[in-house]
């Protein structure tokens, strides 16, 4: 637990001294709800979490970008490959839940009549998804310029597909949709219920691809053998 | 150039150099003891302070007793074989190091030496042959392996941790290597502000930490001054005094470095002193 939490305090400060980066995080979401919320109450919401997700999505791939040449020197080091990438989403769900609570504060003075519990759900279940969405793309992706493109792509199409479009449900922020709807329209709680589920699938299936990757990359190779000392 | 400040270069390199303290004060003693006699400038009378250290010390190591005899095995490399594609890079390549013990890897440029390292490490596998670490492992990459946001102090708590050390133990012995190598790391820089041979000596420091068994080292001097490069090769004699294998790769090979073994990729051959 001691190697997670040092992973995860080490991390924590490397974003921290990224200040560029987190003025413009904090911003990026803004920006989303300003854009939608002359037109539907709902539409703001929904915008202010794609971008809460997507700036997160974005921090966590640079930060699974910058981890990969000091990882192969601290699993030799003695740590595993689970402290490594938990203690990286700890410091990054830190941060996302940092950066959700101003915007849920904001939407508990902007706006009226809406379910404030499922909102906040959506934002904790956003963060959630989002640190292992950015960590799983850097390991598929190990230059940061393709892994930027193809997470503009999935975000882009999170924004104009159809929701009801059954495709649109492999998009892994399908579920801020439904619970934001039951959120907003205050409808039955069979759209909670398929978005907490979608959420749900979506984090072990991310959390699935970050630990195979990150195992496979940092596993102790077959022709190496560590032998007690005589 | 004044006597005091010559006297003072001509202790440090001295003692960059490896010259036991007590025979650096006799050194230093006979030379003041001249220089005041005969009032001659420094500089023109022995030369400069690293060119003078650098002869006494050649001149005093010749007659140094041959060092306590090698321990056990601790790294046993057995018919490493590595092609990419079409080129086969290593071809049956062996090694065997013991605790005490210095291996140079050399050779040209694309001979496989970071290759080799790497197998060595784990970090890359080969198509034949295998490795056996009797102990522990630490690793210092030829570039990279370590974290623009941090700072030292941090280096050192992070690897330490993995090592087992708390965060006191691990920050105090990083100090204590970057003494070694003649750098103070406690003002705070971030990894991205410090210079390359600075960045190579906190990587090197970090490969320290937790007393590995076996020490691999790639081209770790890249971007030292010529006292860096001393304190380097002192540092990894004071490893080797310990009871460390010690693998280098290197195309820097000096006669003075003390190696015990040279392996040779452009060869492929190995040669003991």
């Amino acid at each position: 637990m001691r190697k997670t939490f040092t992973v995860a305090e080490t991390a924590l400060r490397e974003i921290a001294r990224r200040r560029g980066v987190l003025a413009i995080l904090v911003l990026f979401p803004l920006a989303f709800y300003l854009s939608r919320r002359d037109s539907h109450l709902g539409q703001s919401i929904r915008f202010v979490c794609l971008g809460l997700g997507w700036a997160l999505s974005t921090a966590a791939l640079f930060a699974g970008s910058a981890a990969r040449s000091i990882e192969p020197r601290l699993r030799l080091s003695g740590y595993r490959g689970h402290h490594l990438y938990l203690g990286r989403l700890v410091a990054l769900w830190t941060v996302g839940l940092l950066l959700a609570a101003p915007y849920y504060v904001l939407i508990r003075i902007d706006t009226d009549g809406v379910r404030y519990g499922a909102i906040g759900l959506i934002m904790v279940l956003t963060v959630a998804v989002a640190a292992p969405f950015g960590l799983a793309l850097s390991a598929a992706l190990p230059r940061e310029l393709e892994g930027m493109l193809v997470l503009l792509i999935i975000v882009g199409l999170q924004m104009m597909m159809d929701p009801a479009d059954s495709a649109s449900r492999l998009l892994p922020f399908w579920f801020s949709r439904e619970i934001g709807t039951y959120a907003v329209d205050h409808t039955d709680g069979g759209y909670l219920t398929r978005g907490l589920l979608h959420a749900v699938v979506c984090l072990a299936a991310l959390l699935a691809v970050v630990a195979i990757a990150s195992g496979y990359r940092l596993r102790q190779r077959s022709h190496l053998r560590f032998v007690a000392r005589r | 150039m004044r006597h005091d400040t010559w006297l003072d270069a001509l202790a440090g390199e001295l003692r960059r150099h490896g010259v036991a303290p007590e025979t650096a004060g006799n050194v230093l003693a006979e030379t003041a003891a001249h220089l005041w006699e005969s009032g001659d400038d420094p500089v023109r009378a022995f030369g400069p302070p690293q060119a003078y250290a650098a002869t006494v010390a050649d001149s005093v190591r010749a007659d140094l007793p041959r060092r306590a005899q090698a321990g056990p095995v601790r790294l046993e490399v057995d018919g490493i074989t590595k092609r990419y594609g079409r080129r086969t890079v290593l071809r049956e390549v062996s090694l065997s190091v013991r605790a005490g013990e210095v291996a140079a890897v050399v050779g040209a440029n694309g001979s496989g030496k970071s290759t080799f390292l790497g197998i060595c490490a784990g970090l890359v596998s080969p198509d034949r042959g295998e490795v056996r670490v009797h102990g522990s492992l630490g690793y210092c990459p030829q570039g990279g392996g370590t974290s623009d946001f941090l700072v030292p102090d941090e280096h050192f708590v992070l690897v330490g941790a993995g090592r087992g050390m708390s965060r006191a133990d691990a920050r105090d012995t990083g100090r204590a290597g970057a003494a070694a190598l003649d750098w103070d790391p406690r003002d705070g820089t971030q990894a991205r502000h410090l210079s390359g041979g600075t960045r190579q000596k906190l990587n090197l420091v970090m490969a320290g930490l937790g007393d590995p068994d076996v020490l691999l080292l790639d081209e770790p001097y890249q971007g030292f001054d010529q006292g860096s490069y001393l304190d380097f090769w002192q540092q990894v004699r004071r490893w080797r005094d310990s009871g460390k294998a010690i693998v280098v790769v290197t195309h820097l090979l000096n006669t003075r470095d003390g190696v015990d073994i040279v392996l040779d990729l452009g060869k492929r051959r190995e040669e003991r002193a």
